[in-house]
């Protein structure tokens, strides 16, 4: 299969080559920096909620950790921004990469899953805490497996691509 | 100073401090003295963290006297690979020791089971650090090796070095798959995630946020930040032993480690000093003292640092000057 054109007309755009080329200590490297601190406010935040509903740390009232959603869509937002910055830096290398396609997909299942414990676990203030944690597990459950995936895919993309920029492979 | 005098300052702590922290634990088994028992296991857990310096300033050490004349590699590769093995006895009687003063948090004393973990995995680190310190010993005195240059084992020592890695087949195996690359790194990102959650979470609390949450079950989200911190040591020095010429010239990863080191001091200032006790009875809405605010601080400047200076290892490369054996390396 042939690689779009479209993704050497990105990579010669100035913002593109200045994030891949740029000696700059807030280039490259910052954007992945902040986009691991996004990975960990979202990731992190969620999984003491999956962890809290699957039995740890089981007098901590389920209901006090409500604001920590804040945190992940603000862990989320951060990566969103880092994360189109970065596709714009290597979008052949990305997009030529099945493992793209597969973390895409993991971190939307993810993120449904955060926002549907959200509304149907902590939306509902009439529920017990027992009901929560029984209307909650397999959804925690689903949310550690489908974040370590996003994780995962996300670190392979770093290693398994085909071209590394247009035109150029390894 | 260089690696050369790091690393002969760092390497007596394993030894030295294995074999205190073992002896306390034996009179602490015999005596039936929980006190004593929960110094030894602190001690045990010290060391596994100081061993991690010890261990990776042991390769600049290796570069700056491997060329020189007189100098045997087969000998350096013998402590090298001694030092391999020990290290992970060393990690691991420190896990087991947290986990052990984690118990004796929660039920006054440490699980049977974690005292009979405890009492074999110290002790065969204590006898597998000595090793260490005599084959690195061999290197470079020829007032207690004359025969420099030839590997001699005794009984001992034969048996040990069965088990013993061959230093260059491990660092190889851990690059020779871009797969078990990845997965190392994956295993690091998880374990970042799941300590800057878990830790993060006590510290905001402390720091006054989120007040409507009671500290003592939020602390007992502690044993999965130490499951966190497990994992990430192991990937760390495993990558490190793949790719030490990557990271042993790099200012951003030493003073990551040196952050990691002043993580394990903002630790033991948490715990042992009686701030964690004023702050773990307290309910919803009740603040924290002072003291217990600022090592909260400290704690997230200093992970922030460390996750800030892991990603930029990669762009400082080369940024600390190995006595003109540079070239010789790469």
């Amino acid at each position: 299969m042939a690689v779009p054109e479209i993704f050497n007309t990105i990579e010669q755009s100035g913002i593109s080559t200045w994030i891949r080329e740029s000696d700059s200590l807030f280039g490259f490297y910052f954007i992945l920096l902040f986009h691991t601190f996004g990975l960990s406010l979202l990731v992190g935040s969620n999984a003491l909620i999956d962890l809290r509903i699957l039995g740890v740390a089981s007098d901590l009232p389920l209901k006090s950790l409500r604001w920590l959603f804040n945190v992940m869509w603000a862990g989320f937002a951060i990566n969103a921004t880092t994360g189109v910055l970065l596709l714009t830096a290597y979008p052949t290398k990305a997009l030529t990469n099945l493992v793209f396609y597969a973390k895409l997909t993991l971190i939307a299942l993810a993120v449904v899953t955060m926002q549907r414990m959200k509304t149907r676990v902590f939306g509902d203030a009439g529920l017990s805490e027992a009901a929560m944690i029984a209307k909650g597990k397999m959804m925690a459950m689903w949310s550690l497996v489908f974040w370590c995936g996003a994780i995962t895919a996300g670190r392979f993309l770093a290693y398994t691509y085909t071209y590394i920029t247009y035109g150029r492979t390894g | 100073m260089n690696f050369a005098h790091l690393h002969l300052l760092l390497n007596h702590f394993p030894i030295v401090g294995t074999m205190i922290g073992c002896g306390l634990f034996l009179v602490s088994f015999f005596g039936k003295n929980e006190d004593m028992r929960r110094a030894s296991y602190i001690v045990l857990a010290a060391m596994a963290l100081l061993t991690i310096p010890a261990f990776l300033s042991g390769f600049g050490a290796q570069i700056m006297i491997g060329k020189q004349p007189g100098v045997s590699d087969a000998l350096i590769q013998r402590h090298e690979g001694s030092a391999m093995l020990a290290l992970w006895f060393m990690e691991a009687t420190g896990a087991f020791a947290l986990v052990g003063l984690w118990q004796s948090h929660r039920n006054l004393r440490p699980a049977r089971w974690n005292i009979a973990t405890v009492l074999v995995l110290s002790i065969l680190t204590m006898g597998l650090m000595a090793r260490v310190g005599n084959t690195g010993g061999d290197i470079r005195h020829p007032e207690i090796n004359p025969g420099q240059a030839r590997v001699t084992e005794g009984t001992v020592g034969s048996i040990i070095r069965v088990f013993e890695p061959n230093p260059t087949k491990f660092s190889l195996a851990m690059v020779d798959s871009k797969y078990w690359w990845a997965f190392m790194m994956d295993l690091h990102f998880i374990g970042l995630a799941l300590i800057v959650g878990t830790v993060g979470l006590l510290d905001i609390r402390i720091l006054g946020f989120a007040k409507q949450m009671p500290i003592a079950p939020v602390h007992k989200f502690m044993p999965w930040a130490m499951a966190g911190l497990g994992v990430n040591v192991v990937t760390g020095l495993l990558a490190f032993i793949g790719e030490s010429t990557n990271y042993i010239d790099d200012a951003a990863f030493w003073l990551k480690m040196l952050a990691l080191m002043l993580l394990g001091l903002n630790v033991a200032a948490f715990y042992l000093t009686g701030i964690f006790d004023r702050v773990e009875s307290l309910g919803p809405g009740q603040d924290a003292p002072i003291s217990a605010k600022l090592i909260a601080v400290s704690s997230l400047i200093l992970w922030v640092a460390v996750i800030t200076l892991g990603r930029y290892i990669q762009i400082f490369l080369d940024t600390i000057p190995l006595s003109g054996t540079q070239a010789s390396i790469r």
